[in-house]
């Protein structure tokens, strides 16, 4: 594994999920987990299995809907669309994460900041 | 917050909907690896290699799988439930352990809750009356005096107005009277005439209680007051019997006594009065008290307060202290001797129950002990012989706390399961116990499995399964075993040797436990079986008690003369005389003293149980004339006073002196001479010594209202009522002859609440003796099992049958005689506290310990001999053989 790929971090990838799913119109499992990777670059692990775990998790709160439906190349599939309650969640999370990155952001540019004086 | 909840709703269905869940993502998957697989070929890679690289990116399918259950379901849940079932297959597959185990944990459990119901009904839960913390029981006399007879503890009309005129701490004191209840009635009307119970009770008495009518109303002040209209309210089982639950009754006039009563109301199903205050009889109808009438009969009313919120029971007693100090100022020309003692009404009711029930709940708490460390035993036991399994599990990666975890469930099923069962035993037992109407102990019938006791029941169950499983647990669950385990081929006795050590423990203390208790029942029965022998001054085998009432004013001694005499000519009849006084039954004092004729004013009142009877009583009741004679057709109206007295009075009077001849004067208005001394009776029962006693004739003193006749005879009582109608009915058409009673019963009603007791001590007793065997066998069967081998190289070198019986009957004695020993010394102290509980036994009876040592020992020789034997007729080769 190379160095320079990060984890995702808990919690995020719920996320990814629903932001991808706001850009791209209903996709299904495969299909979410390849953009994600494509968007993520080089930088991002993902083991596209536990975007399974994310898609229950999201489905059970109704944050998205599931249907089965039939994919590009014919063969029938399962279907994500983000719901009204998992937008305003992107929105707030989004927010949230915007927040909580720019302090981040912050602390760290003023320690490397110091440092370099 | 809704998101949240939507998830776990979802989460609880994806548990019931899984199979169709799994297929779903299974297709999912499938696809997903399909699309991949196409995309990499697409890319140019080869089929092969693309497959492997999309299952690459995929993950491991199975941990894959394993997530998405686990992040839609409840893991957790699931787990503990395929572990249940687990369980519940263990129990199917050791069937034999299961049923052992299942009645053991049944009968602990359900003599538990049997025995918490009935100490939470008398003791703990506050009598089913309002207010209940705040009623007082006020009574008269010495409170340190030994004896309770009823005449002694009632008051006096007078000092009840007074109390309730002066006291500051009650806000209400009503009072019935008891002695109404030794009194019948006879009903007659529409069915066979019948004889009934009646208790006269204040107006308020019922609303102070908060017993309220199931239809019509209570007493008003009105009903009270002297020579009002007969009003009565019914009890439920009268109203069902006798008026076919007819609510029309309310209203309706009925004839008791010849005389028209109205019924005003009926009472609810649950007779909470009488339960409480007249267990194991049964009242048939209440009327109201009038003061007025029963100002001058003496000593008539039983007195309840109701105190103001937050009087303490001491406040009461001094304030009550006043109020007497107070009467008897305003009023000097009353009766100066009377009291007004109080203390807490369920201290009254159920005081003198506390002890026998408290070392009943004990007792059962030992039960339950013994049960406990049985089931550990086999536990443990039957752990041993799946250790391989479990090591297997380990090895194959079960954590420790994993393999725990399901230990510990697989104990909760057979407890649960058990719980379930002792349940049932407990309603059963408790059907049983509410339906003794003729135990005396108040309250009984309202005996049930409420909540409190499920709960208590729930609570016991989770002790047995911290208790039974946690060491069992400990001992198996320890990951340093394993290596151990997988190599141990149960070889000669080093493979078990630690277990077994914990084994022999459980079942030394079982056997302690067995010990105090075959000790203490011995104890309660050999004082069961003194009472039993106890003479009672009357024998009551073979002898009848017929309550006979004669109906109006006037009296009545020819009428009661001239049934004696047809009763007498009857077959069949030994003797027939009338009393209106049955031992055991009724008691009342009247005074008497010895009349000094130098010193008309030295007046030694004394009192004496006074009984109204017929020439002939002694004879029918087998009491020794000890001198003199017997009431005979000389003692008639206007003959000289004649009374018979009782050794005890006689003894008091003249110490060593004739009595006959003697004259008294009885209650100040009845001059006579002593005719006769008889034997003293038991009048409150075998329990309860003697007192002074006085018999009058019933020609010379027209005083008593309600007659038993006692009738000795070998005679069936059905076959005795059938001939009594037969001779009595041309006298008195409406006479009822209900209440036709064998003295034994009467006897018996007494002993009855201590009968049960001793009855559920020896089943306690009994099921600890058996249950300590149980354990004694299964550790010595399964050192024997565990020893196979060695036995069978000892026998292959020679060793016979009977020394290897004789070693391992040694050694189950060794545990029993280590079991004996801890038990005799917890005995010895016990008994101690069982003192006040015995009659004519002491708690240090060598006798009694000796007989449970002897019982234990020969349980032990049979729970050692069995498994002994079948070790002797191992055959050494295929013992051998044996893994």
């Amino acid at each position: 594994m190379s160095k320079d790929k990060i984890d995702l971090l808990q919690g995020t990838l719920d996320l990814l999920v629903l932001q991808t799913l706001t850009c791209m119109g209903p996709m299904h499992g495969y299909g979410i987990a390849r953009r994600i990777e494509q968007v993520g670059g080089d930088v991002l692990i993902l083991n596209q299995g536990t975007i399974y775990a994310a898609l229950v998790r999201l489905q059970q709160g109704k944050m998205i809907s599931a249907e089965w439906g039939t994919s590009e190349n014919n063969r029938k599939a399962k279907f994500y669309e983000i719901t009204a309650r998992g937008r305003k969640r992107l929105v707030e999370e989004t927010e949230n994460w915007q927040r909580v990155s720019g302090v981040v952001h912050r602390i760290l540019d003023a320690a490397a900041g110091e440092a370099a004086t | 917050m809704n998101a949240f909840f939507d998830r776990w709703v979802a989460r609880v269905r994806a548990v019931f909907a899984k199979p169709a869940l799994d297929a779903e993502f299974d297709s999912e998957l499938a696809h997903h690896l399909e699309q991949h697989v196409s995309d990499l070929i697409k890319e140019g890679m080869m089929p092969d290699e693309a497959a492997r690289q999309a299952r690459i990116a995929l993950g491991g399918i199975e941990q894959l799988k394993e997530l998405h259950r686990d992040s839609r379901g409840l893991p957790f849940l699931e787990q503990v439930g395929r572990d249940l079932s687990y369980g519940l297959r263990v129990l199917n597959r050791e069937r034999g352990f299961a049923t052992v185990a299942l009645l053991v944990l049944a009968i602990g459990i359900g003599l538990n809750t049997t025995v918490f119901s009935l100490v939470n009904t008398v003791l703990l839960r506050p009598i089913p009356f309002t207010h209940a913390d705040r009623l007082v029981w006020i009574f008269n006399g010495d409170p340190a005096a030994s004896s309770h007879d009823l005449s002694g503890i009632a008051s006096q009309v007078d000092t009840w107005e007074g109390l309730r005129e002066t006291s500051r701490s009650l806000e209400q004191i009503e009072a019935y009277n008891p002695f109404s209840v030794r009194q019948t009635y006879r009903l007659t009307g529409a069915g066979d005439p019948e004889t009934i119970l009646s208790v006269d009770v204040s107006y308020g008495l019922f609303g102070m209680l908060g017993v309220k009518p199931l239809i019509g109303r209570l007493f008003l002040p009105e009903d009270g007051v002297k020579n009002a209209p007969g009003r009565i309210i019914l009890s439920h089982q009268l109203w069902q019997r006798r008026y076919g639950s007819d609510p029309r009754i309310v209203g309706q006039t009925i004839q008791i006594n010849g005389g028209p009563v109205e019924v005003i109301g009926v009472l609810p199903p649950a007779d909470t009065f009488t339960s409480v205050f007249f267990p194991a009889v049964r009242v048939d109808t209440y009327a109201a008290l009038s003061n007025d009438e029963a100002r001058n009969w003496g000593n008539t009313v039983s007195l309840i307060g109701h105190a103001r919120p937050g009087a303490s029971i001491d406040q009461i007693r001094s304030d009550l202290l006043l109020s007497v100090a107070q009467i008897k100022k305003e009023y000097p020309n009353r009766n100066p001797y009377f009291a007004a003692n109080v203390i807490s009404l369920h201290d009254w009711v159920a005081g003198s129950l506390k002890r026998p029930l408290q070392f009943l709940w004990i007792a059962a708490g030992l039960v339950l002990a013994i049960v406990n460390f049985n089931l550990g035993g086999l536990l443990l036991a039957k752990g041993a012989s799946r250790r391989k399994e479990l090591a297997l599990r380990c090895a194959l990666g079960a954590g420790r706390a994993r393999i725990a975890w399901q230990l510990l469930t697989e104990c909760f099923v057979l407890v649960a399961t058990g719980t379930l069962l002792g349940g049932l035993v407990a309603w059963g037992f408790i059907h049983f116990l509410a339906v003794r109407s003729s135990v005396e102990i108040p309250l009984l019938n309202g005996l049930r499995l409420d909540a409190s006791a499920l709960s208590f029941t729930v609570l016991l169950s989770a002790i047995t399964v911290a208790s039974c499983g946690a060491l069992p647990v400990w001992k198996l669950a320890r990951v340093g075993d394993i290596q151990k385990s997988l190599n141990d081929e149960g070889r000669g006795s080093s493979g078990g040797r630690n277990r077994s050590r914990t084994r022999s423990i459980l079942v030394i203390a079982e056997v302690a436990l067995a010990c105090v208790l075959a000790v203490s029942a011995g104890l309660l029965v050999r004082s069961l079986l003194n009472l039993l022998a106890v003479d009672l001054g009357f024998r009551p085998q073979n002898l009848v008690a017929v309550r006979i009432d004669p109906v109006g004013d006037g009296p009545k001694e020819n009428y009661l003369e001239e049934i004696l005499d047809h009763v007498r000519a009857l077959p069949g009849i030994e003797h027939a005389a009338l009393t209106d006084c049955v031992p055991v039954e009724r008691d009342r004092s009247w005074g008497i003293y010895p009349v000094n004729k130098d010193n008309p004013k030295d007046q030694r009142w004394t009192g004496a149980h006074i009984r109204i009877v017929s020439s002939g009583l002694f004879a029918a009741m087998g009491t020794t004339l000890v001198a003199g004679r017997d009431f005979d057709r000389t003692d008639a109206k206007d003959a000289p006073g004649a009374i018979i007295i009782n050794q005890a009075l006689a003894n008091q009077f003249w110490p060593g002196e004739s009595a006959v001849g003697r004259q008294v004067n009885v209650n100040g208005n009845f001059p006579g001479a002593v005719i006769g001394v008889v034997a003293n009776v038991r009048h409150d029962g075998p329990e309860i010594p003697s007192g002074n006693e006085m018999y009058l004739s019933l020609h010379q003193v027209n005083d008593g209202s309600s007659w038993d006749m006692i009738v000795r005879t070998k005679l069936p009582v059905a076959a005795l009522t059938a001939g009594l109608r037969d001779v009595l009915r041309p006298i008195d058409a409406t006479l009822p002859l209900t209440k036709v009673r064998p003295m034994q019963a009467l006897v018996d009603r007494t002993l009855s609440s201590r009968r049960l007791l001793v009855w559920l001590i020896g089943g306690f007793a009994a099921i600890a003796v058996g249950l300590s065997a149980l354990g004694l066998y299964g550790v010595i069967s399964y050192m024997v099992s565990q020893q196979t081998k060695e036995i069978g190289i000892r026998m292959a070198l020679g060793a016979d049958a009977s020394t290897v019986q004789r070693h391992i009957v040694l050694q189950t004695m060794k545990l029993a005689f280590c079991g004996l020993a801890f038990g005799i010394g917890t005995a010895f102290v016990a008994g101690r506290g069982l003192n006040s509980m015995l009659y004519g036994v002491s708690p240090e009876d060598p006798t009694n310990y000796f007989v449970a040592t002897l019982i234990l020992l020969t349980c032990a020789l049979f729970a050692g001999y069995i498994p002994a034997r079948h070790a002797s007729r191992v055959d050494p080769l295929i013992a051998l053989r044996t893994d």
